[in-house]
């Protein structure tokens, strides 16, 4: 048995001696982004790395960051992968293969979950889009939860839904609530079943809730069909479902406003995959998407990618790297304990960092929660999503579904 | 003691990477191979050691991790306790899976088990636990298994590894772990050889759900921070945990050791080092380095490794010589007076398909005699064999032993009640010693592993096969085999002996072996019935005779009664004897 | 509940199993024929999936892609058995033949998904097709007709692997492989090569399923997942191995599904699915057209 505990001690000694920590170089200013590379949700990831890369080459271009000697912002990216234990992994070998001073993502709120914790404990702070309310109910110091969460995106949504369709004299007496029960979509809907609607005096007259993959959608339209909610809130994460329910309603006929809960239903693939004339008019509450007056960022986003048209995660990423650039230029420092306490002490209105975003103002509570982050809306209009509600960002007046 | 010295130095050396790795990354990897490991070592209890190949062995990994989670969150109740409570509703759902699915064997039990955990899945999001975060305690944390240093945690998954390598090392060498290696190589032979096969594989399921959950908690606290159904009930952690177990090599504590050592590290370095860059390029890579490892090493890496330095003894071995030894009297169990009637049969009727194969066939065993029951091919003497001793039930009559039904029970309760039997053809258990096989059957009686050796080696003895102790079936004659057979049976401790056919396939030198075996047998006070369809030879050598034909008794008594009854001769025995005795003459 | 509404419920489970059908039956007679429980089906139906929507793009209608796609494919799995299964199958511990076509095939999945995410991103597509948003009205009933054609197709193509075992004297050796390889072998059939004809038939068939698929559904480079246990299941609800007890197991799921909904919560769907599984297991392992009794 001898020489088996030998060979035991060298195969576990010798990969562990394997793994290279990369050498440090010298000023760089570096963020690590987190986000699913490979498997399935890959393209997510894609995305929030173009915009992260687009925000570091105009950061880098404009002469770095100049409280540190114009050191330039450079981008580590590890890959989350398709599971918790790979997504905490990735960020654990960020953050210790090398010296970041910032983390952005890791796009699905469970990763990001456990990914925020590694943060919180070697102290980087740490920047996401993700939703989830108790992302921020941990007590952390380190994290920076740039969106609206959920609970408030449904509260605020359903007002301005509310309020949208009161406009168009056709006012919101019946709805429904569709959607899968991924992490995103349970916590946009809770609220809504258990107190909003009710409150607003809305019936909800269906409410069918699946557990992806959609193996059909037939039953969920056949009941829209039967029922003729005023307006359908909807929540399908899952690509291939959202398509199946989308098919559906076009081929049963159906006609009902349907208000998305989430950014994914704004993505270009949905245009090549069921055709603009299926999307047109459908609506989803988003945590960002591009505003009036950013018609040149969308334009160098779409000739620097070859994307149609430039979306959350991306306009996220961006917003998040000229966040950290702010926080390091206010600190002075490439610390990641330094831009912590700026980001707390940050309070912009002006610059890229501050107008990303709605409502214009970047500045974080004691939580971690951005003050004044509030949800928009976007519609698809003749195959591109456009910011319709509110009218201050608007870049296109919105459509009532049906509505002349 | 030396058994132990191994594992000892895994421990060891465990602490010292503990101590020796700076990084936190590399803690993280280590705890990661320390948990895999104790994952697959867990899966492989009833995967390997029972060879019942479970797809579903998440399902305990889950439910250690939620419950210790949503004790803490719900209960503020320590993971240290909530592991233990954990560990326990992972072995009742062992039990109560258990109870249904090992009715399945192969495939079917293992695409059964694969069921659950997606059930549980399902389940848990329709709960509403999509994501349960572990919350972070300031005040307490080492209460609740949170730590800053993560060799702490290294050494926590060092510490269940430890206990899940002790146990399956004293799996291994225990009367269960024969057991197991005996059902995993042939069911049948393992019940007629005393071994209940349901509860030595519903006990395997249970000491193999108990770690598994206690490692998916650690996993969740170590790891994970947040617990959600596809990481913990996920098909990803049955993936890992079979390709940790088969790259290793499974049935051996040291398979799954070596798998995670190597495939844990080996995956982590992809992702840090071409993963980051070509994202996707490690799952190839990974994916071809299964592909290869299946190649040159199908039998995984342990197997692989064991046969290149097992050198067989070579060197002088003595033909087996049947010198018969005294039977060991069976230890606390009255014996029957000699002539009295020890088993009745009555009346026993089996059907297959509407054929009968009996038909109310009555007869009685008496104490201490050689009865032979005999009958062309197709008479229904196997399936006798087989409602006596259990395997099957019989559709009308009763059979009764020591005055007792034993109709209804298991194969291996009616073993230990003293009835043991061997096959028509040698069922052995090919991956056992010879030894090791006589063992199983020792362990009817026995429960410690020293006596149920002492025990085997008798039996052993007896038959005159002591020299091939250490070698493995599959080098063995047709007599030594059925000699083994025999010993197994003997290891028993049997009142009565079911022989089928022991003298077929037999040279005359191995035919003499055996009778004159199974004369020291009836001296002994063992009450022997044998089957044969070839009468010259048993007529010398039993009491009495049972004649079957299709399926029904037409004749009983003494053999030259038998021999010379016109019945006999002209329903069954005309011709055939005729031929025979011809045989007999050339 | 209405008649009507019931008749529909049936007629949508009957379509939506359709196509699990055909993508079961390739995979059933590859278990059937070698006694390999294949992993990497599901990504061979990607594949399937992929070079269909290509042929799109070229003008090709999916519905003709997806039967474009049974030579290349068919080849291809002759390929995959010749380089790799064959030194997996045959002679040898049935238990460890199995762990080893385990681990061979999860590889062989690993490879093809991360492959297809590297070469041909992870960006979701899909073939716009008519038919895909259509349905035939028959009766008050309304059949997508995507999924009809889908369906029909599935039954051709399975009546026809059935009528090539069952009629052909190529069938028939595969059939005679199957059952007694050893048999089979002293009859003068090459089984190795039998092998390789199931196998190339296994993952043509389960390509065209892939294209048939496409015609409705997005394609990506991990839409395996989303059918792979499904299949498995099909498979062994009709019985290990029967090529009309897969396809019949793929209705049946379908049928599962679109019932389940009447009397369970739609999130608890696929435990109706999964339930039925455990049950048929349990009260006849053999599955409800298996031939042979294979468990205890």
């Amino acid at each position: 048995m001898k020489p088996l505990a030998l060979l035991l001690a060298v195969l576990l000694a010798a990969p562990m001696t394997l793994l290279p920590l990369t050498a440090r170089a010298a000023d760089d200013v570096k963020i690590a982004l987190v986000v699913p590379l490979s498997g399935r949700w890959a393209r997510q990831g894609q995305l929030k790395k173009m915009g992260a890369e687009m925000a570091i080459a105009e950061i880098n271009a404009q002469g770095g960051i100049k409280a540190l000697g114009g050191a330039k912002l450079v981008l580590r990216e590890a890959d989350a992968g398709d599971s918790v234990e790979k997504a905490v992994s990735a960020a654990q070998r960020a953050l210790t293969r090398e010296k970041i001073s910032a983390g952005i993502g890791a796009w699905l709120s469970s990763f990001t979950l456990g990914v925020t914790e590694v943060a919180e404990r070697l102290e980087v702070p740490w920047f996401t889009l993700s939703y989830a309310d108790s992302i921020t109910e941990r007590g952390f110091k380190y994290t920076f939860q740039t969106s609206p969460v959920s609970s408030v995106q449904a509260e605020q949504a359903l007002d301005l839904v509310v309020d949208l369709a009161k406009r168009n004299n056709q006012p919101i007496r019946k709805a429904a609530i569709v959607g899968d029960n991924t992490a995103a979509t349970v916590f946009f809907f809770k609220p809504l079943r258990e107190k909003l609607l009710k409150a607003k005096g809305i019936e909800i007259v269906v409410d069918e809730v699946w557990t992806p993959p959609l193996a059909d959608a037939t039953a969920i339209v056949q009941k829209l069909r039967g029922t003729q909610p005023d307006i359908v809130f909807y929540g399908a994460t899952n690509f291939p479902d959202s398509i199946q329910v989308l098919q559906k309603v076009k081929e049963f006929g159906v006609k009902v406003p349907i208000q998305g809960v989430g950014a994914w239903l704004v993505t270009p693939e949905y245009v090549k995959t069921v055709g603009k004339e299926l999307l047109d008019n459908i609506m989803s509450v988003v945590a960002a998407h591009p505003l009036k007056g950013q018609e040149e960022l969308v334009k160098r986003f779409t000739e620097r990618t070859g994307e149609p048209f430039m979306t959350q995660d991306p306009l996220m990423a961006y917003a998040h790297v000229w966040i950290i650039k702010e926080a390091a230029e206010m600190a002075k420092s490439a610390d990641p304990r330094a831009i912590r306490d700026a980001v707390a002490k940050l309070d912009l209105r002006t610059g890229p960092a501050a107008t990303t975003l709605a409502p214009g103002r970047i500045k974080y509570d004691e939580r971690g929660r951005r003050i004044g982050a509030a949800p928009i809306i976007v519609q698809w209009q003749n195959g591109e999503p456009f910011t319709v509600v509110p009218a201050e960002y608007a870049t296109r007046k919105p459509n009532w579904h049906g509505a002349k | 003691m030396r058994r132990l010295l191994p594992m000892a130095l895994v421990v060891l050396l465990g602490v010292a990477v503990a101590f020796a790795l700076g990084e936190r990354y590399h803690h993280r990897i280590f705890t990661l191979v320390l948990v895999w490991a104790t994952m697959g070592l867990a899966w492989n209890i009833i995967s390997g050691y029972a060879g019942q190949t479970s797809f579903g062995h998440q399902a305990f990994f889950g439910i250690g991790a939620y419950v210790t989670v949503l004790l803490v969150v719900t209960a503020r109740l320590s993971p240290w306790l909530g592991m233990l409570v954990g560990a326990l509703a992972a072995v009742l759902a062992a039990v109560l899976i258990g109870l249904p699915t090992f009715r399945l064997a192969g495939i079917y039990f293992a695409l059964a088990t694969l069921a659950y955990p997606l059930i549980f899945r399902i389940v848990m999001d329709y709960l509403g636990y999509q994501e349960v975060s572990i919350p972070m305690v300031r005040d307490r944390p080492a209460a609740f298994m949170q730590f800053g240093d993560p060799r702490v945690y290294d050494l926590l998954a060092l510490a269940a590894l430890a206990g899940t390598l002790l146990l399956s090392d004293w799996i291994e060498g225990s009367r269960l772990g024969y057991a197991l290696r005996a059902l995993r190589a042939n069911e049948q032979a393992a019940e007629a050889a005393g071994v209940d096969t349901f509860r030595a594989k519903m006990l395997a399921y249970m000491l193999s759900a108990a770690p598994a959950a206690v490692i998916g908690a650690i996993y969740a606290h170590a790891i994970l921070f947040v617990v959600t159904p596809e990481a913990v009930f996920g098909v990803l952690v049955i993936v890992q945990t079979l390709v940790v177990c088969l790259v290793g090599g499974i049935g051996s504590k040291w398979g799954p050791l070596i798998g995670a050592v190597i495939m844990v590290p080996l995956s982590e370095t992809l992702d840090a080092t071409v993963g980051d860059r070509l994202p996707g390029i490690q799952g190839v890579v990974y994916g071809a380095a299964l592909v290869v490892v299946t190649l040159f090493a199908p039998e995984g890496i342990y197997w692989r490794l064991h046969a290149l330095r097992r050198r067989r003894p070579v060197g002088e071995r003595a033909p087996a010589m049947a010198k018969p030894h005294a039977v060991a009297a069976p230890p606390g169990r009255a014996s029957a007076a000699p002539g009295g009637t020890l088993l009745e049969v009555a009346g026993v009727s089996r059907a297959f398909l509407g054929l009968h194969a009996l038909d109310d066939v009555s007869f009685t065993v008496r104490t201490g005699e050689v009865l032979g029951v005999i009958g062309p091919n197709g008479a229904g003497k196997t399936t006798l064999f087989n409602v006596l001793n259990g395997f099957l039930g019989p559709d009308a009559g009763d059979v009764r032993y020591r005055g007792e039904s034993i109709v209804g029970l298991r194969p291996s309760a009616v073993c230990r009640r003293g009835i043991g039997r061997t096959f028509q053809v040698v069922r052995t258990f090919p991956q056992l010693t010879v030894l090791d096989n006589v063992m199983v059957g020792a362990f009817a009686h026995e429960r410690a592993t020293a006596a149920a050796r002492e025990r085997a080696l008798a039996a052993l003895e007896t038959v005159g096969l002591t020299s091939r102790a250490d070698d493995v079936p599959s080098g063995l004659t047709t007599l030594d085999l059925r000699l083994m057979e025999l010993a197994r049976c003997l290891a028993s401790v049997p009142e009565l002996i079911l022989l089928d056919e022991p003298l077929a396939g037999l040279s005359r030198d191995g035919v003499e072996t055996m009778a004159a075996l199974v004369r020291r047998l009836r001296e002994s006070g063992v009450t022997v019935v044998i089957i044969e369809h070839t009468m010259y030879a048993v007529v010398p050598l039993v009491d009495r005779l049972v004649v079957l034909d299709h399926g029904r008794r037409i004749a009983e008594g003494a053999p030259n009664d038998v021999v010379r009854d016109p019945t006999v001769i002209e329903a069954y025995l005309g011709k055939r004897w005729l031929r025979h005795a011809d045989g007999l003459r050339a | 509940m209405a008649a009507a509404d019931l008749a529909q419920y049936v007629v949508t489970g009957l379509l939506v199993g359709g196509v699990y059908a055909l993508m079961s039956i390739g995979l059933a007679l590859i278990f059937g024929v070698m006694r390999v429980v294949n992993f990497a089906q599901g990504d061979f139906m990607m594949l399937g999936m992929y070079v269909t929507y290509f042929l799109a793009l070229a003008g090709v209608d999916p519905l003709l892609g997806a039967l474009v796609v049974i030579p290349p494919f068919f080849l291809l799995g002759v390929l995959v058995h010749r380089t790799l299964l064959v030194h997996v199958t045959g002679g040898g511990d049935a238990q460890r033949l199995m762990d080893a076509q385990l681990i061979l095939t999860l590889g062989l999945s690993l490879i093809v998904t991360n492959g297809a995410t590297m070469l041909l991103t992870p960006m979701p597509r899909g073939i716009r097709t008519a038919y895909a948003t259509h349905a035939f009205a028959v009766g008050g009933l309304l059949l997508n007709q995507a999924r009809s054609y889908a369906f029909a197709m599935a039954l051709v193509l399975a009546a026809g692997v059935y009528v090539f075992l069952t009629r052909t004297d190529l069938g028939k050796a595969l059939r005679a492989a199957a059952d007694d390889p050893e048999a089979a072998a002293y009859q003068g059939i090459d089984v190795r090569a039998m092998h390789g004809l199931a196998f190339g038939v296994g993952i043509a068939l389960v390509a065209a399923a892939g294209g048939l698929l496409a015609t409705y559904h997005p394609i990506e480079p991990t839409v395996a997942v989303n059918f792979i246990v499904l299949m498995f299941v099909a498979v062994v609800l009709g019985g290990l191995g029967s090529i009309p007890g897969a396809f019949a197991g793929g209705l049946l799921i379908g049928l599962v599904q679109s019932l389940t909904l009447l009397v369970l919560p739609f999130q608890l769907q696929n435990v109706g699915v999964f339930v039925t599984f455990l049950l048929v297991l349990y009260l006849r392992p053999q599955g409800l057209f298996g031939r042979r009794l294979r468990a205890v």
